[in-house]
């Protein structure tokens, strides 16, 4: 077991970031993958706030694009802010609404700092919300995170024919508190819309994999 | 008031000396405005400025500025909604200028229609202005008797129109020049004068003008007005007896507003779609501030929150101005809202139903308008147009219709992720031309192509009229594994230049 208990723990902020510039859209495909993962096992909207700069290069969400890897856009709800500072205030004032947001994840351009990371962190206790920042990359900063991952681009799965399947990520887990950092090639199944290991790497004892299924 | 109004941001001028206000004219400048001390020496509307200067010895003059006028007209008109809810300003169009408030029904809550006129004539003392005021049953009568009146004669009671209109001159009528001139010619000075007179010929030689003015001022004729502000649904206000200053304290008097008027609500089974809170300054200065709501809400508590986010975003500090004397909260658009049941189980962690509403609403007010949003499909299979981004609407969402429409919208083929707002061009390398790129080079960085899935031909849609041409799109994957989704615009063949090459959207 390499996460604490039973998976990402709801009511604390995990930290997420691109392994390069590059992997931005791998990164923020993970995130939505997760995020796809989550609606289908809990209730209430999905919050998505993102601020002008972090996607400013890579464009816009797309509705399509997100329905394939099964995420739920009728209950997806995208924030759009100014700077990061918005972006974290309207990360509390979804954790602290009545509307229940199932999980609420920031897309912002830096990495979030101590403070905000521990208000964030008291705010999700209360709820037991998952909460997700999504940054570029660049070195780790000091926050309150209690997991911090670093995602990169993986040649994805394509069948016999060559045609593409799954989508794949290499996913690092550099800090992990009460549990041990790993690093996992992990695909995303297009047709149950779960996340599994890959299976050169389904060798691992079938609790590893059976808690990080749980996990993710 | 006019001259008063442009007068007042001036440095050196002397309202107790001659003072006009000119415009460019036939002729040369001519006089639009003049104080009292101007219009004792002489000098009248329409005069040349030239001729005033030689009549008038050290004749202060200033250009007007007809949009500053009418700019602290509208102000004027904000802060007079303190007395009613509907105040028109009077324009070109009614032949006449000053504001005009309907107070039926509002004369009480001041003691009375007296008490009322001495109210507002004391404030508008107090802001440097000479008003001219007259209450009557219409609003012709009531200018008349404002501009041509007896001083002690100002309050017009119903029936005696005829009374107080017979002894004033036929300007009170709200006639142009060349009617008033045409009156004096055929001897008619007075309107009562003209009331007992035969209508036909009045009617033939004025184009109805006179008539209709006589028949509006007499009530005989409708006179429609347009308010400054549209008229509130419902409304609250509340007088102070010191002048607030301090965020928490307009709060706190918004709660005390909202709660009346989440009674008046009740009533009605309606909730609040946008809310208009006034606050009146000491100073005459009233701000305004608008709130739409995503879900009609009467709850105090939700709204007070957004105003407490909508002051936030305030450029300037309120407690920099002299304080607010008065405040009132409008609603201007209500929509049904029936009681709701909040739910039988009495555990804490149920989602409200309005929550989701209520959450957009917060965001919005310290966002901005258009921050949050949703993604909807749309039929097209044109890539750009096949999903609508809209504001988000707080309707519940329907899991089983909604994933119905998003199953049967689902295009087979692969679909970005993320799509660029606006296809970038690429510099491509393919093995044959109509084939697959092998390389590309995209913002600066060269990308070598490990496998590429397509093409997909998507046409433009030929009902829409556009400058399009059919693209191949193809899905592309580097030797890092990173996807991106490219297509080459037109068919080959089709162009003698060598195919251009677009990156539209990238993929995990």
């Amino acid at each position: 077991m390499h996460l604490p208990g039973t998976g990402l723990a709801g009511g604390v902020l995990h930290d997420m970031s691109a392994a390069n510039y590059g992997d931005q859209p791998a990164a923020f495909g993970f995130l939505c993958a997760w995020i796809a993962s989550a609606l289908k096992t809990r209730t209430g909207p999905a919050v998505l706030i993102t601020t002008r700069r972090a996607l400013a290069d890579l464009g816009q969400p797309y509705g399509p694009g997100l329905r394939q890897l099964g995420l739920d856009t009728s209950r997806l709800l995208i924030v759009e802010t100014r700077n990061d500072k918005d972006a974290f205030w309207a990360a509390e004032e979804a954790l602290r609404s009545e509307a229940r947001p199932s999980v609420i994840a920031g897309v912002t351009s830096r990495e979030i700092g101590l403070t905000a990371s521990r208000r964030l962190n008291l705010a999700a206790a209360e709820f037991n919300t998952p909460l997700v920042s999504l940054h570029g990359p660049g070195p780790p900063e000091l926050n309150a995170a209690a997991t911090r991952w670093r995602i990169a681009a993986a040649a994805p799965v394509r069948d016999r024919f060559g045609a593409l399947t799954d989508w794949r990520w290499h996913v690092t887990l550099e800090r992990c508190r009460n549990g041990r950092p790993g690093a996992w090639l992990i695909e995303w199944c297009h047709v149950t819309h779960r996340f599994r290991l890959a299976e050169s790497m389904a060798d691992r004892s079938p609790v590893a994999g059976a808690g990080l299924l749980r996990a993710v | 008031m006019r001259a008063q109004a442009c007068s007042a941001p001036s440095d050196s001028l002397n309202p107790k000396k001659p003072l006009v206000l000119v415009a460019p004219g036939k002729g040369g400048a001519r006089i639009v405005a003049l104080n009292r001390a101007a219009c004792h020496s002489g000098l009248g509307v329409g005069d040349l400025l030239s001729n005033a200067r030689s009549k008038v010895l050290a004749l202060q003059a200033r250009d007007a500025d007809p949009a500053s006028d009418a700019a602290a007209l509208h102000r004027l008109a904000l802060w007079a909604l303190r007395y009613t809810p509907v105040v028109a300003a009077w324009d070109e169009a009614s032949g006449a200028n000053g504001l005009f408030l309907d107070i039926t029904g509002c004369a009480h809550l001041f003691g009375g229609e007296e008490r009322l006129l001495a109210d507002l004539r004391a404030r508008l003392h107090g802001f440097g202005l000479a008003p001219r005021l007259a209450i009557a049953n219409t609003a012709g009568t009531a200018w008349a008797v404002a501009h041509y009146g007896h001083t002690d004669r100002m309050i017009v009671r119903s029936g005696d129109e005829a009374k107080a209109l017979g002894d004033l001159p036929m300007a009170a009528l709200r006639l142009s020049g060349n009617a008033q001139s045409l009156m004096r010619r055929l001897g008619f000075r007075r309107i009562g004068e003209i009331m007992n007179q035969p209508r036909a010929p009045f009617a033939a030689r004025f184009d109805g003008h006179v008539l209709l003015r006589l028949d509006q001022a007499m009530g005989r004729a409708p006179e429609p007005l347009l308010p400054v502000v549209p008229p509130a649904v419902h409304r609250a206000q509340a007088m102070f007896v010191e002048p607030i200053m301090s965020t928490e304290n307009v709060l706190v008097a918004a709660r005390r507003l909202l709660v009346t008027l989440s009674q008046d609500l009740a009533v009605d089974d309606a909730g609040a779609r946008v809310v208009r809170l006034l606050l009146f300054g000491v100073d005459g200065d009233v701000l305004p501030l608008d709130l739409g709501l995503a879900a009609p809400s009467r709850d105090p508590d939700h709204i007070v929150r957004l105003i407490a986010l909508r002051l936030e975003r305030l450029e300037h500090d309120l407690e920099t101005g002299f304080g607010f004397e008065a405040a009132a909260i409008h609603v201007l658009v209500a929509e049904t809202l029936t009681e709701r049941q909040t739910g039988l189980s009495m555990s804490e962690d149920d989602a409200s139903p309005d929550g989701l509403a209520r959450l957009v609403d917060r965001l919005q007010q310290r966002l901005g308008h258009g921050a949050v949003r949703q993604l909807h499909p749309y039929q097209s299979h044109s890539p750009g147009r096949a999903e609508q981004v809209r504001s988000a609407t707080p309707t519940p969402p329907r899991p089983e219709a909604l994933s119905d429409q998003a199953a049967s919208n689902a295009p087979a083929a692969l679909r970005p992720l993320l799509l660029l707002p606006k296809p970038e061009e690429v510099q491509v390398v393919a093995l044959i031309p109509d084939g697959p790129p092998r390389q590309f080079r995209w913002r600066g960085i060269t990308h070598h192509v490990a496998d590429a899935e397509g093409p997909e031909r998507i046409t433009p849609e030929w009902w829409r009229r556009t400058d399009d041409e059919e693209r191949d799109y193809y899905v592309v994957e580097d030797v890092a594994g990173r996807l991106f989704w490219l297509y080459r615009h037109g068919l080959y063949g089709n162009r003698a230049a060598s195919p251009q090459w677009f990156v539209h959207g990238v993929f995990p």
